[in-house]
């Protein structure tokens, strides 16, 4: 593709070649830049999935979940406000067996 | 002096030991004279698919059921909502579509009839007869407008002490006949035959269930390339767990499926997983005597597709 120049550490043109495009010209520059090429296109498609996952996991716990939350809770309530009615109500009730046991 | 000697205490001990060692080993010994009778053929898997299979709708459900009189009920449905249409690309084609369903059902101990008249043209029976004490006469029928689309199908159920047959006619030549065994108290085992003779197919099939107070195990298999294995676990009085497996090995097709059953005093939620990545949940609740509220739910990850539907039932 792009010319490979191999240039030595002794340059026998003359300098007026640019430091940068100097510096760039080394093979170690080039496997650096193709290495940062990967690495943004790996992130880049992790950050893709990661995105997709998370959003199949958010429906799905939307869907599955809440309701059964927000049912038990209910159950839950129900619970407490029955067990509440029992012990106000059954404050009398204990009187009961006491009252009928002495005659046996 | 005493010449006579007392009968040992050890002898006079180890007979009531074994007399209530013996009491004790049999309650748990089988009574192979009185097992109890099985479940029908063809609600074998009936626990997995309460559980995992329940009705999902897409669009509003709205239905009112009157009792005239305590055998007759009328019964009138609104539905409106996209219906899918089988397409062969992989896209999913739906057209909105409404309509009206009027009913009418009779229900007496011997005898059960229900009819269904909708706007779209399509009449549904079904009938459920008591002939006698072991034999029961079940029927369905359906008329459309579509030539060719019409069906009717007849059953003949025959029960006995610890087993239970059944034959069935209908209509293109079907002719099928099941048979179910109870084999120990908890197991039960069965077949089946069936012949289509319009598309002149016949398949044979087995299934056995096992179940105790706590779990339902069934497995099926049919001649057609079917294989499906359910296990319902019930964990506690409210919530119980199925889970269910699917394999078709002529067309290679796996599905798995788990889901939950929480039948709470005002409520019953169903909701299940897929491996086809279908997500699905049914809510029903008990507003009121006699008012319930559904909520139904079903995405489908893989293909895009997204049903959400409500309804609310009116009626006993």
């Amino acid at each position: 593709m792009a010319a490979v120049r191999r240039p030595s550490l002794s340059r026998s043109g003359s300098g007026d070649d640019g430091i940068l495009s100097r510096i760039s010209d080394y093979s170690i520059v080039r496997k650096g830049k193709s290495a940062a090429c990967d690495a943004a296109y790996v992130a880049k498609r992790l950050l893709k999935s990661t995105g997709k996952a998370a959003w199949i996991a958010a429906t799905t716990f939307i869907v599955l979940g809440i309701p059964l939350i927000i049912e038990m809770d209910r159950e839950a309530q129900l619970n407490e406000a029955e067990l509440q009615q029992a012990s106000l109500l059954g404050g009398a009730a204990p009187g009961q067996p006491a009252f009928m046991a002495p005659p046996k | 002096m005493a010449t006579l000697v007392p009968p040992s205490p050890a002898t006079a001990v180890t007979p009531p030991a074994a007399g209530s060692g013996a009491a004790a080993v049999e309650p748990q010994k089988a009574d192979y004279l009185n097992l109890p009778c099985p479940i029908p053929y063809e609600e074998i898997h009936r626990e997995a698919l309460m559980s995992l299979k329940p009705e999902h709708f897409e669009g509003m459900r709205f239905d009112f059921t009157k009792g005239l009189n305590q055998k007759f009920s009328l019964s009138h449905s609104v539905m409106m909502g996209p219906t899918e249409i089988p397409s062969q690309s992989s896209e999913t084609i739906k057209i909105p579509t409404a309509h009206y369903e009027f009913g009418a059902n009779y229900i007496d101990p011997k005898l059960m009839l229900f009819g269904r008249v909708l706007t779209d043209g399509r009449v549904n029976a079904r009938l459920k007869c008591d002939l006698t004490d072991n034999l029961t006469l079940k029927g369905n029928a359906q008329l459309t407008n579509e030539p060719h689309m019409s069906h009717g199908m007849f059953n003949f159920d025959y029960k006995g002490s610890d087993y239970r047959t059944q034959f069935q006619l209908g209509n293109g030549a079907l002719f099928g006949a099941s048979y179910i065994q109870s084999v120990t108290p908890n197991l039960s085992l069965g077949g089946e035959v069936f012949w289509a003779g319009q598309h002149r197919k016949s398949g044979i099939g087995y299934a056995a269930r096992y179940n105790t107070d706590k779990m339902v195990a069934t497995g099926q298999v049919a001649s057609t390339g079917m294989v499906a294995l359910s296990y319902v676990q019930k964990v506690s009085e409210k919530v119980s767990l199925a889970s269910d497996f699917m394999y078709n090995y002529m067309s290679r097709d796996v599905t798995a499926s788990f889901g939950y059953d929480y039948i709470l005093r005002q409520c019953r939620l169903r909701g299940k997983i897929d491996s086809n990545g279908v997500v699905a949940a049914l809510l029903e609740e008990r507003f009121n005597m006699g008012l319930n509220f559904l909520l139904s739910a079903e995405i489908d990850h893989q293909k895009k597709d997204y049903k959400f539907g409500f309804g609310l039932t009116v009626g006993e």
